[in-house]
């Protein structure tokens, strides 16, 4: 199969074949001819011969392959879209047919550390510096020769996506020929693009805002309304900024799309693993049991776990995520969790701007 | 001394390009000419652009002016003025009013090419060349034989003089492309052991960048200006002029001038190694390596080698000086400002024979040469990746297969370079004795008053500054193993000293740190105890140190 039968045009590469990664081909499908990677050649066989991937109908103009040299050929602009956990060993894969000319926009909201103690970054163990993590921009940059980085960040549920509903992203990177490169490509009547130079911010409020996401599951799981909801996300903001911060960001990105406004679109949503996981906790569900029966991986977990431990080190103030560490990790009851955070000593309201 | 790579100076890249400064000037004010107009395009008018550097540089003559700024600067700026206010430029004819401002631009940026460009004369090179060590050989030996010894050298400046890296390769590649050498900057006397240095391991001359204010002195200005010096002035911060220093910067690199940047700008005020560069000049670099692969897309384009260096000194001249000055700058307290020591030949007379007289020594160590996207390269000039295998790097300027300028996208090609220039500067720094007892003993200093207020720590007392000798030795000790560990993982290097018994690098360390001062920045009290008679001094060797994360051994 070849993309040459429906377009001219040279095609974007997507790799990861995932429910967001589907999501995207389609969203760039509009505007060009997409080749989409996944990693089994009998998936690839399969999605190109029913058209449909994640569940997804497929564009006409997407095909699927497993040949990495191929996609790396024929693209020069790539959206890869796997899971953090995985990102480092698909890069290198990639590596040896990435070229200085190519340009990579990551969509994945996870962090990558160098763990010491164990593989399984679930284990409570885990021991690393705070310097030694690493966003998936600075992994693309060290793994490869690729250096026109960019990433994509913002409320995009890929099943809303999917339907085609109105919606917006972030596309940051410090080059502005990645933006507008990344902008002509997906941008669509149904689909906004806004810009952003500080790719270290908005792929951290990405990464965070999903902790945020868990604890909202949590309490909707509860049976909490509004007001409860309100409450933890206005200081769960807070903690994301606390946190990006401490790990130098700059505080703007989080007040953005992929900040606040992800954040929304997860925080509320079934349809986000993160909050799903949260949910289905306070229904009184295991963590193994939610992960061994989850079909994709929610980021929100390791994050929590990463950054329960950054606030250790570097002492920040940072009580929800340590409740949600404590749920996650050390059993701890949820009424107990929510007595500790309704009689956590208050402080200022907003004391981050 | 190392046989010089090319034999003949008249065939040095320096001196080739400098046998054409009338095409340099041309060269430079047209490029300059396009690229302000082309920003001009962007925000402001050319008229407001002149306008704005006809008022700061009457501010800078009012304010600060200096005995080598030319006698009809004032005239000059004042003819400017008239011309500009001698139309109106809305009622003026649209082409007469770009003439004007075009011919305006055009004189200004001829009269600042002319002040910065360098010359280069071999025959004051051969001569300095031939002098100078001699001149240093006869102190040397005077100040470690006493002054008699004057008339019988036996000592050299590279006795004390040592060199650490890939020497060879370097050598090569001076041959094969362009080298940038980009040093960190602790004092004045960098360009003169520099200078030396380069010129020990057989590498032709180099164009550097010098401050206006050393051209004050006329002896000075004359072999600096004629030994490949141009002049860079601080107190012009005018677009025009920053535009045509950069023009100049980057036509002379693309001609093939080796050249030294250093990126830090000035010299590290707080004696730590450079955290934040100054990419302005750095960035000419990059221009320069894509204007070749745009002439020439294929695998002969002329190569562009950065050359990090690190340079390490137990003591700075200006240290005392300097050191206030960031003090000052951070605020708090208001520091006198000592007089820059560089101004006095004796304090410089002082200095070296300080360092020869001592066991003292200087180590220029010179990182990997790398292109200007931090890749290695091999003795050929290839540049090649992390895995190893030969890289192409021209596609990292090209964008559907064409290479061409993106101003931005090369602002952020140095923004990278830059960082990855300082990792260098940390890998390559060569720790002595006297950094690490001046670590050492500050950093218990800040402990034991549980202090992150630096300026706390510089108000003790005499009675509060000392530290009982077994704590500062067992802390010594912690902080070598772990200096080991980072040696270990090439994160720094180690000069030979640092593998002597703990008390002999201890005793080694606080002899030469305290050489040149007057008052010790560390020393053993009577008691045999560690104190500071001068704790801004301690605080300024310390940093050196900063950044390793050594704070968790103490």
């Amino acid at each position: 199969m070849d993309y040459k039968n429906v377009s001219n045009k040279t095609p974007v590469g997507v790799i990861g074949a995932g429910s967001f990664g589907t999501a995207v081909a389609n969203l760039l499908a509009e505007n060009n001819p997409v080749i989409l990677y996944s990693r089994r050649a009998d998936r690839a066989n399969e999605i190109n011969k029913t058209k449909t991937s994640s569940g997804q109908s497929l564009h006409p103009r997407i095909i699927a392959t497993n040949d990495i040299e191929y996609i790396c050929k024929e693209c020069f602009l790539i959206f890869p879209s796997v899971p953090s956990q995985g990102f480092r060993e698909m890069l290198r894969e990639f590596a040896p047919f990435l070229r200085p000319d190519h340009i990579l926009i990551h969509t994945t909201k996870g962090l990558d550390v160098n763990l010491k103690t164990s593989d399984n970054i679930l284990d409570k163990t885990i021991s690393f510096e705070p310097s030694e993590i690493m966003t998936m921009s600075q992994v693309i940059l060290q793994e490869t020769n690729v250096k026109r980085i960019g990433c994509m960040s913002g409320p995009n549920l890929a099943k809303e996506l999917a339907q085609h509903q109105p919606a917006a992203t972030v596309i940051a990177s410090h080059f502005d020929e990645v933006i507008s490169e990344a902008r002509n490509a997906i941008k669509s009547p149904r689909f906004q693009v806004y810009a952003s130079h500080d790719i270290f911010g908005v792929e951290l409020a990405g990464v965070l805002k999903n902790t945020m996401a868990i604890a909202a599951g949590i309490l909707n799981g509860m049976g909490y309304g509004q007001n409860t909801m309100a409450f933890m996300l206005s200081r769960g903001v807070r903690e994301m900024i606390v946190i990006g911060t401490a790990l130098g960001a700059d505080k703007s990105a989080f007040l953005g799309l992929a900040g606040i406004g992800d954040l929304f679109a997860t925080a509320s949503s079934p349809l986000s693993r993160n909050y799903t996981v949260g949910y289905r906790l306070a229904q009184g569900e295991s963590l193994d049991y939610i992960i061994s029966t989850s079909s994709e991986v929610a980021e929100g977990l390791k994050t929590v776990n990463i950054c329960n431990h950054i606030s250790h080190q570097l002492k920040l103030d940072t009580p929800i995520i340590k409740t949600a560490y404590s749920i996650l990790f050390e059993e701890m009851e949820l009424s107990e969790a929510l007595s500790y955070l309704m009689n956590y000593k208050s402080s200022k309201d907003v004391d981050y701007v | 001394m190392l046989e010089p790579v090319i034999s003949n100076i008249q065939d040095w890249p320096i001196a080739r390009i400098a046998r054409h400064q009338d095409e340099i000037i041309e060269d430079v004010s047209e490029e300059s000419l396009n690229q302000i107009i082309h920003l001009t395009q962007q925000s402001k008018s050319i008229r407001d652009l002149i306008a704005q550097a006809v008022y700061l540089e009457k501010i800078r003559l009012k304010d600060d002016p200096w005995d080598v700024d030319p006698e009809d600067e004032s005239e000059f700026w004042a003819k400017v003025k008239k011309r500009l206010s001698s139309y109106d430029p809305i009622l003026t004819d649209k082409n007469e009013v770009q003439k004007i401002e075009n011919d305006l631009l055009k004189l200004i940026i001829k009269r600042y090419t002319e002040e910065i460009i360098g010359n280069f004369d071999p025959k004051l090179y051969w001569f300095a060349q031939q002098t100078l060590p001699i001149f240093f050989g006869r102190l040397l030996s005077a100040s470690s034989g006493g002054i008699k010894s004057i008339f019988k050298p036996k000592m050299a400046l590279k006795d004390r003089l040592f060199i650490t890296g890939p020497i060879e390769k370097i050598r090569q590649l001076s041959t094969k492309g362009t080298v940038i050498l980009v040093p960190t900057h602790f004092s004045n006397l960098d360009s003169i052991i520099i200078g030396y240095g380069m010129t020990t391991i057989g590498l032709p001359a180099f164009q550097y960048g010098a401050g206006l204010n050393l051209f004050n002195s006329r002896i000075l200005g004359y072999f600096m200006g004629n030994l490949g010096a141009y002049k860079l002035d601080r107190r012009k911060k005018n677009l025009i002029y920053i535009e045509t220093l950069k023009a100049y910067s980057r036509i002379n690199v693309y001609k093939g001038a080796h050249t030294i940047f250093f990126p830090g700008g000035t010299r590290s005020r707080a004696g730590s190694i450079e955290k934040d560069l100054k990419l302005g000049l750095v960035g000419t670099v990059i221009e320069a390596q894509r204007m070749h692969f745009e002439k020439e897309a294929n695998d002969n384009a002329h190569k562009i080698f950065i050359l990090p260096l690190t340079v390490s000194y137990h003591f700075v001249l200006e240290a005392s000086s300097l050191i206030s000055e960031h003090l000052k700058r951070t605020g708090k307290e208001q520091f006198i400002i000592a007089d820059d020591p560089f101004q006095s030949a004796r304090a410089i007379f002082k200095f070296f024979w300080e360092l020869f007289s001592a066991s003292s020594d200087i180590t220029l160590s010179f990182s990997e040469p790398m292109d200007i996207f931090g890749n290695q390269v091999d003795d050929e000039g290839n540049s090649i990746d992390k895995f190893g295998n030969k890289i192409d790097i021209k596609s990292y300027f090209s964008r559907n297969g064409v290479i061409a300028k993106d101003s931005q996208r090369e602002q952020v090609y140095t923004k990278m370079l830059g960082d990855i220039i300082l990792k260098k500067f940390m890998t390559a720094n060569t720790v002595y004795s006297s950094h690490m007892v001046a670590f050492v003993a500050f950093e218990i200093l800040k402990k034991k008053f549980n202090e992150t207020d630096i300026f706390t720590i510089l108000r003790l007392t005499e009675e509060d500054r000392e530290i009982p000798w077994d704590d500062f030795v067992f802390t010594c000790n912690r902080v070598r193993d772990e200096l080991y560990q980072l040696n270990n993982h090439n994160k720094v290097k180690l000069a030979p000293h640092m593998t002597l018994e703990m008390e002999d690098i201890i005793e080694h360390g606080i002899r030469n740190v305290g050489l040149y001062h007057t008052l010790s920045p560390i020393y053993r009290t009577k008691e045999g105890n560690i104190s500071s008679e001068d704790l801004k001094l301690l605080y300024f060797y310390h940093n050196r140190l900063e950044g390793y994360g050594l704070q968790k051994c103490i």
